[in-house]
């Protein structure tokens, strides 16, 4: 299986120049594999940087669209079976490929995704090492694995940190990618998670193939924490408006939304959850379709997704 | 000096995750201001262990079955002479909690700390003029909230039936 490593990239030049060779390393051991540069319209001299210093990476100039369109034009793009979506701060192991591109031999394998360490080579404490959920509030609350005696075997996890993900191109395709619903970031990685195990199929987490990512590096360059904080809320809503299914889970999850806002006042913090609604609110009739969308191609209920995700039985 | 004869200063935070180091600089000033005082903090079971270890006197733990009511109660049979609330920030936004249980224990003077602002004492009366001024939005809020909340309920069912209903199939 030949697997097209894509590194989406924003003014990352610095990043660049660690993350590419860390890739074209891994590619070249794993054996003909290729790297691609999907570049966000950077200003700074990432693509002229990636010419002359690594003339074997194939770069992907995009206009400015974000994070999640750059990644499905990289995937359009790609002419392989598998491919890989990684960060620009995201620095593969020359051995995290092989892992990887075995457990998606599995024909229901939707993707897989990697171990998360910290640049030091601690267990990241963000989200990324064997994701679960569990609906509770108005949100779904998503887990991840600290403990890293738990970390040791390839297991089922809810959805792949978009920040080093492997999979299948079809069905990427076949899921319509990353759904611009999510924009500008966080929650579509979750998301295209949730809908594959919705459609029957598995995400897997592998620990063999580690990468280490200073989680919000990136994404701490460009934006205030205030914005981030906002923004991952307003997904977050949309995110159960579009994939929360199950009648009553989604009444109770309202209920809660509806009081949401409150917890501005009440507990504290970025006042963001009122204005986070408000956004979402006017993504409303977007996430209507895309919920009409997700009602004809679902095979599984939600708890039964979740419980699978986690490893358990349905 | 007797325990009897130090005063108590009540120390309220929600004590998250990485707030350590603001209720550590809360502490030391609070040690500063009054060397002898006792500090009682109020925790759940899971803050509780952290509050301790940063090096609380007392601890009141709520959750578990603890309603607000008890640990009211719990509280005012201290007699504190103050009570210390330590904010996320910005400023002093938020906190209503903590704001209206640090007003029903009963201590005159409330200190305020925040992260990067200087710490502010309230009387009781200022306290509960800020109490109702955040009691007022959070009604406002919620109310804004149902209305957002109740109208994408409609839509979403809406547009769901006319899709054909939820059919989840199983796999």
């Amino acid at each position: 299986m030949k697997a097209t490593l894509i590194i989406i990239n924003h003014n990352g030049r610095d990043l660049l120049a660690q993350s590419a060779p860390a890739a074209l390393e891994a590619a070249r051991k794993a054996g003909g594999h290729t790297v691609t540069v999907a570049d966000d319209a950077s200003s700074d001299d990432s693509i002229e940087f990636l010419s002359k210093s690594f003339p074997e990476v194939k770069v992907l100039a995009l206009p400015k669209a974000g994070f999640g369109p750059a990644c499905n034009s990289g995937v359009e793009a790609a002419d392989t079976e598998a491919a890989l979506i990684l960060n620009n701060d995201a620095i593969v192991t020359p051995e995290f490929l092989e892992p990887l591109l075995e457990d998606l031999a599995e024909p229901d394998v939707f993707a897989v995704g990697c171990k998360f360490l910290n640049p030091d080579g601690s267990l990241t404490h963000a989200l990324g090492n064997r994701t679960s959920g569990t609906w509770q509030g108005p949100l779904l609350r998503l887990h991840h694995e600290t403990r890293p005696e738990m970390l040791k075997q390839t297991c089922p996890q809810l959805y792949p940190n978009g920040g080093a993900m492997a999979f299948w191109r079809e069905k990427w395709l076949a899921l319509g990618g990353f759904d611009p619903l999510f924009h500008p970031f966080y929650w579509e990685d979750v998301d295209i998670g949730y809908r594959a195990w919705a459609r029957g199929w598995r995400v897997l987490y592998e620990p063999r193939s580690v990468v280490y990512h200073d989680q919000g590096s990136t994404m701490g360059r460009f934006h205030r924490p205030a914005h981030i904080e906002l923004m991952s809320a307003k997904n977050a809503l949309l995110f159960t408006w579009k994939n929360l299914l199950d009648t009553h889970l989604f009444r109770r999850a309202l209920a809660a939304q509806a009081r949401w806002g409150a917890d501005d006042v009440l507990i504290g913090g970025l006042p963001h959850r009122t204005a986070a609604l408000w956004r979402a609110f006017r993504q409303l009739r977007q996430a209507g379709r895309a919920r009409a969308r997700e009602q004809r191609e679902r095979l599984r209920v939600d708890e039964e997704i979740l419980a699978l995700a986690s490893g358990g039985d349905a | 000096m007797s325990d009897a004869a130090r005063k108590t200063v009540l120390l309220l935070t929600f004590a998250r995750r990485g707030e350590e180091e603001a209720i550590r600089q809360a502490m030391a000033a609070l040690r500063e201001a009054a060397p002898d005082a006792v500090i009682v903090a109020v925790g759940t079971p899971v803050s509780g262990p952290v509050l301790e270890h940063l090096g609380v006197d007392e601890l009141i733990i709520y959750g578990d079955g603890r309603g607000a009511r008890s640990v009211v109660r719990e509280a005012r049979a201290r007699r504190p002479a103050a009570a210390a609330v330590v904010y996320w920030g910005p400023g002093f936004a938020g906190h209503l909690k903590l704001e209206l249980l640090a007003l029903l224990s009963g201590p005159p003077r409330v200190l305020r700390l925040a992260p990067e602002t200087p710490v502010r004492a309230v009387g009781r009366s200022r306290l509960a003029l800020s109490v109702l001024a955040k009691v007022v939005t959070a009604i406002a809020l919620t109310a804004a909230g149902a209305l957002v909340c109740g109208t994408a309920l409609v839509c979403l069912r809406l547009r769901q039936a006319l899709a054909g209903g939820h059919r989840a199939p199983r796999a």
